[in-house]
């Protein structure tokens, strides 16, 4: 016997095969006798490990269910006997047959006078009718045949409508997502360039005194503020620089600064040149007008 | 053999006849064991009582069937319930589900309570089982309580396809040849 199927035999003893599985096996004990009958004997002897499952009581009411629902199936055991099926059957048939016989006998004649009266009066219209009928139903089949082609054409236009609705709504949402990205990228790269600088001096007779700086680098422009500024000497102006020390090259002018009396100025600046975004800032006391070059005079310095 | 003297063949082939008292007293023999094994296979009592009643309402009309000089009306019946339970794990895609390799290394067989069972053959049976080696026993115990099929054990313990499945033969036959009275 080939070990296959006796593997198979045993496999299904124990109720393991797969529905195709079991299909082979089925195939092939139909075709092999020894087989068929081992595959009956390993089954019994997987059965009998039944006996060694501890008993459990089913519900007093099982019985009960198990009745009920062999009535509902209507099993074997709702028949009567066949004997006693026959007997009664016959004489109810019998009966039934006799009053049937009657009844038709009577109804015969009175539909046969029906019929009589009826082919006068519907005659014409019955020829009729009958001539465009065989019209009507090819009419009628014609009918169907476009409705089915319009139907399935109309499934189709749905199909294709929706599935470019639902394109265009997912192009949609990505152009606008792809828009608010942009838009958050350049707020941030924005606000990456933007510096607010706040100084305090060194020299002894400005220790009160502020310079803030806000720069947009960007722009390669800013504001400056200077607040509680002694008064520069006569002849003298303040003068602010941008000094880039990546470039290492010569501060560049931002403009001179006049201060008002009260020690205060608020001016917009623009660098000459583009500024990196090391840029660094300080203010001097230069001549009136301005100089070239920063002096050694420094008033506020970033460092 | 039942109460009275009448073996559960004579019982079923009763019942085969349409005899509604010799299937209760049928129903008295095997509807504990049934249902004790029904019980194990399948975790939710309601599933295991539903299962009961139409094994036994397929027993009801099966029974013309039965053949007793083919098989004995318990191993006859077994067959029936254990498919039906089968078939309710596959209806429920509980079939295929992979277990906790523990739990079926926990699934064995013994033998039941001599005080809750009057099956005279259930000391053979449990010889025969215990002739088995350990890896058959527990592969033959889990997909026999628990419906398991090989693929499904093989998954859960590790143990290659091909070796559950010669495991499988080799103990399927060997619980036959000892059952018979032979050895290998």
């Amino acid at each position: 016997m080939d070990e296959k199927y006796e593997e198979l035999a045993a496999l299904n003893a124990l109720g393991m095969l797969e529905s195709d599985e079991k299909r082979v096996l089925s195939g092939a004990c139909l075709s092999d006798k020894e087989l068929r009958e081992l595959s009956v004997e390993l089954e019994a002897a997987a059965a009998e490990l039944a006996r060694l499952v501890a008993p459990h009581e089913p519900p007093s009411d099982m019985q009960r269910r198990i009745r009920a629902k062999i009535r509902a199936r209507g099993g074997p055991g709702l028949r009567l006997s066949p004997a006693a099926m026959l007997g009664t059957l016959g004489w109810l048939l019998a009966i039934g047959l006799g009053i049937a016989t009657a009844w038709l006998w009577q109804e015969r004649g009175r539909l046969a006078n029906d019929l009589a009266a009826a082919s006068k009066i519907l005659g014409p219209a019955v020829a009729a009718a009958e001539n465009h009928s065989g019209e009507v139903r090819s009419l009628e089949s014609t009918l169907k045949n476009l409705q089915g082609d319009f139907d399935k054409k109309q499934a189709a236009l749905t199909a294709a409508l929706n599935e470019a609705q639902q394109k265009e709504a997912a192009a949609r949402a990505e152009t606008q997502r792809l828009v608010a990205a942009e838009e958050a990228r350049k707020k941030h790269e924005a606000e990456l360039k933007m510096r607010v600088v706040s100084l305090q001096s060194d020299v002894w007779e400005y220790r009160r005194s502020e310079m803030t700086l806000i720069w947009d680098g960007s722009r390669n422009q800013g504001v400056l503020l200077l607040e509680k500024m002694p008064s520069a000497e006569e002849g003298r102006d303040y003068q602010l620089w941008l000094s880039d020390p990546e470039k290492k090259r010569k501060p560049v002018s931002a403009g001179v600064v006049s201060v008002d009396e009260k020690g205060a100025a608020q001016i917009q600046f623009k660098a000459s040149e583009p500024m990196g975004e090391a840029v660094k800032f300080s203010l001097t006391v230069e001549k009136k007008g301005g100089a070239e070059s920063p002096s050694n005079t420094m008033v506020f310095k970033e460092r | 053999m039942t109460s009275n003297d009448i073996s559960e063949e004579e019982l079923l082939q009763r019942t085969g006849q349409g005899d509604m008292r010799a299937f209760d007293r049928l129903y008295d023999a095997l509807a504990p064991r049934m249902f004790g094994l029904l019980r194990q296979m399948l975790p939710d009592e309601r599933e295991a009582e539903e299962v009961l009643q139409d094994g036994f309402a397929q027993l009801w009309e099966q029974a013309r069937s039965f053949d007793s000089s083919r098989a004995q009306a318990f191993t006859w019946a077994v067959v029936i319930f254990r498919n039906r339970a089968i078939e309710r794990m596959r209806m429920l895609g509980r079939r295929n589900r992979l277990v906790d390799a523990e739990v079926l290394s926990q699934t064995t067989l013994s033998a039941p309570d001599a005080a809750t069972t009057a099956d005279s053959r259930a000391a053979s049976v449990l010889a025969a089982y215990q002739g088995l080696t350990k890896d058959q026993r527990e592969i033959l115990g889990s997909a026999f309580l628990k419906g398991l099929t090989h693929h499904v054990i093989a998954d859960s313990t590790g143990v290659p396809l091909e070796a559950v499945k010669a495991q499988v033969r080799a103990g399927v036959r060997r619980l036959h040849d000892l059952l018979k009275g032979g050895d290998d």
